[in-house]
């Protein structure tokens, strides 16, 4: 296959500029498959071996000011997770179903910026989950930089922001739970200095 | 068992250490926090494929990263602390057969309505390379 030519710069910032605020992902909300549980819950505190009572005690959860179990805040991205299938995992390089939508990012590994390095990734947490909470999560394209020379190469910061909900439908927004913004640097190979 | 008392706004002051937390990053611990976390990316548990993608070792994924931070924190603030905020900047990987270590500090203390407090705490995870993670968790204390 021929090695794809560079677009021109210009023309290739107006395609970066038209990503911001466009969906990753098919553009409706990714709900969790399975409510907020007891199960999960404990399997992921003997994971971490993370003994908060508040987590897995109901006893002492109801008197605590949380007034029940709660949900580790940090599993909130644990929720949306998707179901995976696992045959044929390794050959889609990982991705957890099989999928012909490109995505957005596609945009970059058409350009020769096919390296990908995870940078930042920040929560703000509302309140914390109970048991039998259904949560949501939407995510768009909140910026993209201009190009910037790091030591692993030529690159832009690309930040997506994910929306998590619980109560939403399809014409309901639901009520926030919290928010998480991720930032990747989509970079060139070998383009360091 | 964390300990279940929960620190209150007058035993918390700017410069306080938390206590280190260590982690034995044994390939059982990287798997674990990966299927915990419902990651099945195969560089979190099959070292083949990671050797394939140029990685000497599996490594713990990201969700994990966000697990421990949240256990260093209220292991020492105790278990009805509140996390309102997490924000990590993200350094060299965490192999297997590594070891992490967490530490930070209080780097700001801010009483609030009916005598709860705001803490954010300041840190850092090191392994045999060097940074793994840097950050910042803001959480919430009860009133005393």
């Amino acid at each position: 296959m021929a090695e794809p030519s560079p677009p021109p710069p210009a023309f290739f910032q107006e395609r970066l500029d038209a990503l911001v605020g466009s969906p990753m992902g098919s553009g409706t909300p990714n709900v969790a498959p399975d409510p907020v549980n007891q199960p999960m819950i404990r399997h992921w505190a003997a994971a971490f071996e993370d003994g908060n009572p508040a987590y897995v005690d109901a006893e002492f959860a109801e008197s605590s000011r949380f007034g029940g179990i709660v949900a580790p805040p940090l599993m909130l991205q644990t929720w949306t997770m998707a179901t995976p299938m696992i045959t044929g995992i390794k050959e889609r390089g990982g991705a957890p179903l099989p999928s012909n939508d490109r995505g957005p990012l596609s945009v970059f590994d058409e350009a020769g910026f096919v390296g990908t390095l995870a940078s930042n990734s920040e929560f703000e947490i509302h309140r914390y989950l109970r048991l039998g909470e259904t949560v949501s999560a939407r995510t768009v394209i909140e910026s993209i930089s201009a190009e910037k020379t790091t030591r692993i190469g030529v690159g832009h910061f690309v930040t997506w922001v994910t929306t998590y909900a619980v109560d939403a439908g399809p014409d309901e927004a639901g009520e926030v739970v919290g928010i998480q913004r991720f930032r990747i640097l989509k970079f060139k190979p070998g383009s360091a200095a | 068992m964390s300990n279940r008392r929960t620190l209150t706004l007058g035993d918390v002051s700017v410069g306080d250490q938390l206590p280190e937390l260590v982690i034995d990053m044994t390939a059982t611990v990287v798997v674990a926090g990966a299927i915990a976390t419902r990651d099945f990316m195969p560089v979190h548990h099959d070292r083949n494929y990671a050797n394939a993608q140029g990685s000497p070792e599996i490594f713990m994924n990201i969700l994990s990263d966000t697990a421990y931070c949240s256990r260093f924190v209220t292991d020492w603030a105790g278990p009805e602390a509140m996390v309102k905020s997490l924000k990590i900047r993200l350094g060299g990987p965490a192999y297997a057969n590594t070891v992490l270590t967490y530490s930070g500090s209080v780097t700001s203390v801010d009483a609030v309505d009916g005598g709860e407090a705001n803490v954010e705490v300041t840190f850092l995870a090191v392994n045999e390379l060097g940074q793994h993670v840097s950050g910042t968790m803001v959480i919430n204390l009860p009133a005393g």
